[in-house]
């Protein structure tokens, strides 16, 4: 197999400006904000009221049901609300706000290490469990689900995804260079759950000092080898990474067990090393502070709910278009027009710094200028040049699936075109040369599709 | 803190450098080689042609959007490329209202009424072409260069008659002002290594046209046959820059392999069967109209409805795949491959002028070296006593390098034999070859020398040329010493001061001449 899937893009990586900047913890003294639901599935079911005092690892929200995740504070302090509150999504949601006493007293201090050897799987997976861990990739999907597989002797991949392909975002390459060992562990842990699985660490080829500790980490181990992948984006995407190291596709209906994969991002490995033999529960992850008008970038370790606002301000604000004497000569500041949750390529884009961290981002990204607004005045009429059938690696034709969406032909979008395996990783609209919104349009076209389904189910 | 509103955008939230204007742009660089050729080739008048082909395109586009109260779109550079392709499918001679005409027609009504780019359903460029063809078809099958008109290259081959194919590849025929194949094909390789048009298409027009004319063109798999069809009626122009075009071809790569061999089978059925010579254009005009069709009902499946989508899960199937060549190392080799065989075939085109230069110049040499003769006979078995002296391609020894090229019997009005000339080579040059023409009489006395090919140094071996130094061959009927200084004795040649090298090779070259004469010739008879 080749080290990469079909398709795929090349933006600038920008990661210079903080990949050499070591992790660094983050402790915010300000209130906190814990959503309920920051994970794929049901919202988590709040169990502490206004007024009860939490510590930092005690368990403030508990899952509802199987595909749900369990939430911790990651601070000390007591319980001042629970209420709406904006998030990052723009809209209001049920939050835990936590008045922070600044002391992150813990309840314990996880410095005792259980012997992995003598847990059972049953022990491993409860662990992770308890945890609250999720996909820190950026889906947020409960973990302990993931690794629950119908049948775990059909996995033949646990793929430890450290392509980390979005541009900017450095923290996961930080994470390997200093965790390996722990990283390591992890994988070893989540390999006694699948005896038929190799453990494949996957690492794009812009980050060789990584591909070195994890290849150092790894030693000789049998069931596990590091590969260096080719840097193109979305290599970090889970189909591309089963496409690359498994050769198999499939489609939007299943899921990587099915074509006997498991996809864990390291970072997620790392609090499963945490959870699994300190009984730590996951509550801060690392993180990336990046983009031109960011005035330290850098890489953090940090608490969940932390405000990205407060973190911005500690780490020396944002550029806000000043000017200054430099040399004898005015200089304008940067300015901060853009402010995104994770890269470049998936992230959302917030109005306001003032939404909480939430345990699957991993990043954001302040910009200085705005491509999509200078993309719109370059905005042509389709070409139908077909880059975006070439770059999309899901092997989907985007410049048909957007007439048929701008027409309104959702028949002909769904089932000849097969837009509802679209994985919305950007490419298409990234490269086309006429600037046409096509992910916005295939996520209104999805958006439109499944209320439609919804609907007509609730007719039945 | 707080940094105000921030903008909010939909991912992704960056965008890759490639704009419409920019793939306009380099389109347009491709088809310069083209264009330069056919100013070059046709003149002033085709550079005219181009220039108001392609302000009449962008004018009608802006015109049209005014009047229609619609923004702008002349900065998207479709109108250009258009105006530039029509253009470079019209004749180099044709009155200047006519590209006019043709650029209004493509651009307003072949584009601008359909919506503007990407929504036309023919290509604009050729919409306009064929317009002009049906309205305007005495004037458009005008080709005069240089104020003669003759036929096209593309109509001499349906009637029949022999074409040349080296002018054909480099736009010097009697065609369109884009004519020059190679041209076409740099830039449509280049477009093809950048991705920017789609091999599929290109490829299968040229495919399919081939195997339909070698099956149907009743001189089967002739390679001078086949090239000199492929080279003419723009195949070449229509598969890399008409059937190409974006809007008006398939998306998938199925469909573009169907409407690439349908439009190369048409145009080879228009060809051979069909009475216009530019029919090729109206084929890419049926491949266009079948495109709305192919798109409706082929469309690639994703990768994972694919056959192959579960390929690495059977161990089987997990071999090492080859390496893919990368597209700018195949266009590379094969834009050198063609600039290799365009020089070859300006070689093989001059060579026959340089050959027939130098006989006269050796004739011219004869001439003066053998002053009184008439005219100079073949003597018999010539070649024979040539080759046969020689050993290596080199004469006797102790000439050097020196080789007999050819000998002829100088005859008078009468007839009668009075001498002997030759020429006569050597390789001892200062720079490279020195050959002679050496005069004997009919006693094998040295009547005179004169050099058909020197090219020593200027003032130094150049002065070989001089009476002062080839005088002195005169009379001379044995081989001869050269010496520094004064010639003392008959047999003696002075060498020109500063440039014995040259002087060596000449005096060897005229003893060798003496010794043929006495040795080999008068041995045969």
């Amino acid at each position: 197999m080749k080290n990469t899937f079909r398709g795929g893009v090349h933006p600038e990586e920008k990661k210079k400006l903080s990949r050499d900047v070591p992790l660094r913890l983050f402790d915010p003294k300000g209130e906190m904000v814990f959503p309920l639901s920051q994970h794929i599935g049901k919202p988590a079911k709040a169990i502490v009221k206004k007024g009860d005092p939490v510590l930092v690892g005690q368990l403030i929200a508990e899952a509802d049901g199987f595909v749900s995740a369990n939430i911790h504070s990651s601070c000390s302090g007591t319980v001042k609300a629970v209420e709406m509150r904006r998030v990052l999504t723009g809209q209001m949601a049920d939050c835990i706000v936590i008045d922070n006493d600044g002391q992150f007293t813990g309840k314990e201090n996880w410095a005792a290490r259980d012997d992995g050897g003598t847990l059972s799987n049953n022990d491993i997976l409860q662990r992770i469990q308890d945890a609250g861990i999720v996909g820190l990739g950026g889906a947020g999907f409960p973990t302990h689900v993931k690794l629950k597989p119908k049948d775990p002797d059909a996995i033949r991949w646990v793929i430890a995804n450290g392509a980390e392909c979005e541009p900017y975002l450095t923290c996961n390459d930080q994470l390997m260079r200093s965790k390996g060992p722990e990283i390591v562990e992890a994988l070893e842990l989540v390999l006694r759950l699948f005896p038929n699985a190799e453990g494949v660490i996957c690492i794009e080829n812009n980050k060789p000092e990584a591909i070195k500790e994890m290849k150092k980490a790894v030693g000789d181990r049998a069931r596990m080898k590091v590969k260096s992948m080719i840097t193109k984006y979305p290599q970090g995407g889970e189909r591309s990474l089963i496409e690359a190291i498994a050769g198999a596709n499939y489609p939007a209906s299943q899921l990587p067990a099915d074509v006997g994969c498991i996809v864990c991002n390291v970072g997620t490995l790392y609090a499963i090393q945490r959870a699994v033999l300190y009984r730590e529960p996951l509550f801060s992850q690392v993180f990336t502070l990046t983009g031109e008008a960011v005035s330290q970038p850098g890489n953090y370790i940090v608490r969940d709910g932390t405000s990205f606002a407060e973190l911005v301000e500690a780490a020396g604000g944002l550029k806000n278009g000043t000017n200054a004497m430099v040399g004898g000569g005015l200089k304008t500041d940067a300015k901060a027009v853009k402010a995104l949750v994770g890269g470049p390529m998936m992230g959302v884009a917030i109005g306001s710094l003032d939404v909480p961290i939430q345990k699957q981002n991993n990043g954001l990204t302040v910009l200085d200028f705005d491509p999509v607004e200078e993309a719109e005045g370059l905005m042509t009429s389709c070409l139908h040049c077909g880059r975006c059938s070439t770059v999309c690696p899901m092997g989907l034709t985007p410049q048909l699936m957007a007439e048929a969406a701008e027409l309104n032909n959702l028949e002909r979008y769904e089932k000849k075109l097969y837009g509802l395996e679209c994985i919305q990783c950007g490419s298409c609209s990234f490269c086309c040369p006429a600037k046409r919104p096509l992910t916005q349009t295939f996520k209104k076209a999805k958006g439109e599709i499944m209320a439609k389904r919804q609907r007509e189910g609730g007719n039945k | 803190m707080d940094a105000g509103m921030m903008n909010l955008s939909s991912a992704p939230h960056v965008r890759d450098k490639w704009t419409t204007p920019f793939i306009m742009r380099v389109v347009f660089l491709s088809l310069m080689p083209a264009t330069i050729v056919g100013c070059v080739v046709y003149g002033w008048h085709a550079a005219a042609i181009v220039a108001v082909s392609i302000v009449a395109a962008v004018l009608s586009e802006w015109l049209f959007n005014k009047i229609a109260h619609k923004p702008s779109t002349i900065w998207d550079g479709s109108a250009v490329v258009t105006g530039l392709l029509l253009a470079l499918s019209l004749s180099p001679s044709l009155p200047l209202y006519i590209p006019i005409i043709g650029s209004v027609f493509a651009i307003v009504v072949a584009k601008c009424c359909f919506g503007g780019l990407g929504k036309n359903f023919i290509n604009p460029a050729l919409a306009g072409r064929c317009f002009l063809l049906i309205s305007f078809g005495r004037i458009m099958n005008t080709f005069a260069v240089d104020g003669i008109s003759s036929a096209t290259p593309t109509a001499n081959l349906a009637a029949g008659k022999a074409v040349n194919l080296t002018s054909m590849f480099l736009g010097t025929s009697n065609a369109v002002i884009g004519s020059s194949i190679l041209a076409l094909l740099v830039g449509g390789l280049v477009l093809w290594s950048m991705d920017i048009i789609h091999g599929q298409i290109c490829f299968s027009v040229l495919g399919g046209f081939t195997l339909f004319i070698a099956l149907f063109g009743g001189q089967g798999f002739d390679p001078t046959y086949l090239a000199a069809q492929l080279c003419g009626g723009g195949v070449v122009m229509g598969a890399f820059f008409m059937a190409t075009d974006y809007v008006t071809s398939p998306v998938s790569r199925l469909g573009q392999f169907i409407y690439g061999c349908t439009i190369g089978v048409l145009g080879g059925l228009f060809r051979l069967y069909g009475s216009a010579a530019d029919s090729f254009s109206y084929s890419v005009i049926i491949g266009n109209l079948l495109t709305p069709l192919i798109d409706t009902y082929i469309v690639e499946k994703p990768f994972a409805y694919r056959k192959n989508a579960l390929r690495g899960l059977d161990p089987d199937s997990r071999k090492p795949r080859y390496k893919r060549i990368p597209k700018p190392v195949i266009a590379l080799t094969v834009i050198a491959a063609i600039a290799g065989v365009a020089l070859s075939g300006v070689y093989s085109m001059t060579k026959d002028t340089i050959e027939a230069q130098k006989e006269a110049a050796k004739l011219e040499s004869y001439k003066v070296v053998a002053a009184r003769a008439d005219s100079f006979r073949a003597i018999e078995k010539a070649e024979e006593m040539i080759s046969g002296s020689h050993e290596n391609g080199v004469y006797g020894s102790g000439f050097g390098r020196v080789k007999i090229n050819a000998v002829y019997e100088a005859v008078d009005e009468a007839g009668n034999p009075i001498g002997t000339v030759m020429s006569i080579t050597s390789s001892d040059g200062f720079d490279g070859d020195v050959t002679i023409a050496l005069g004997l009489d009919a006693d094998g006395k040295v009547t005179g020398i004169a050099f058909t090919e020197l090219h020593e140094t200027p003032g130094m071996g150049m002065r070989a040329d001089e009476e002062s130094f080839k005088g002195q061959f005169g009379g001379q009927d044995s081989v001869l010493t050269l010496v520094k200084g004064e010639a003392k004795n008959d047999g003696e040649i002075a060498a020109i001061t500063g440039a014995s090298i040259t002087s060596t090779a000449v005096t060897n070259a005229v003893s060798a001449g003496i010794h043929f004469y006495q040795n080999v010739i008068k041995g045969a008879n």
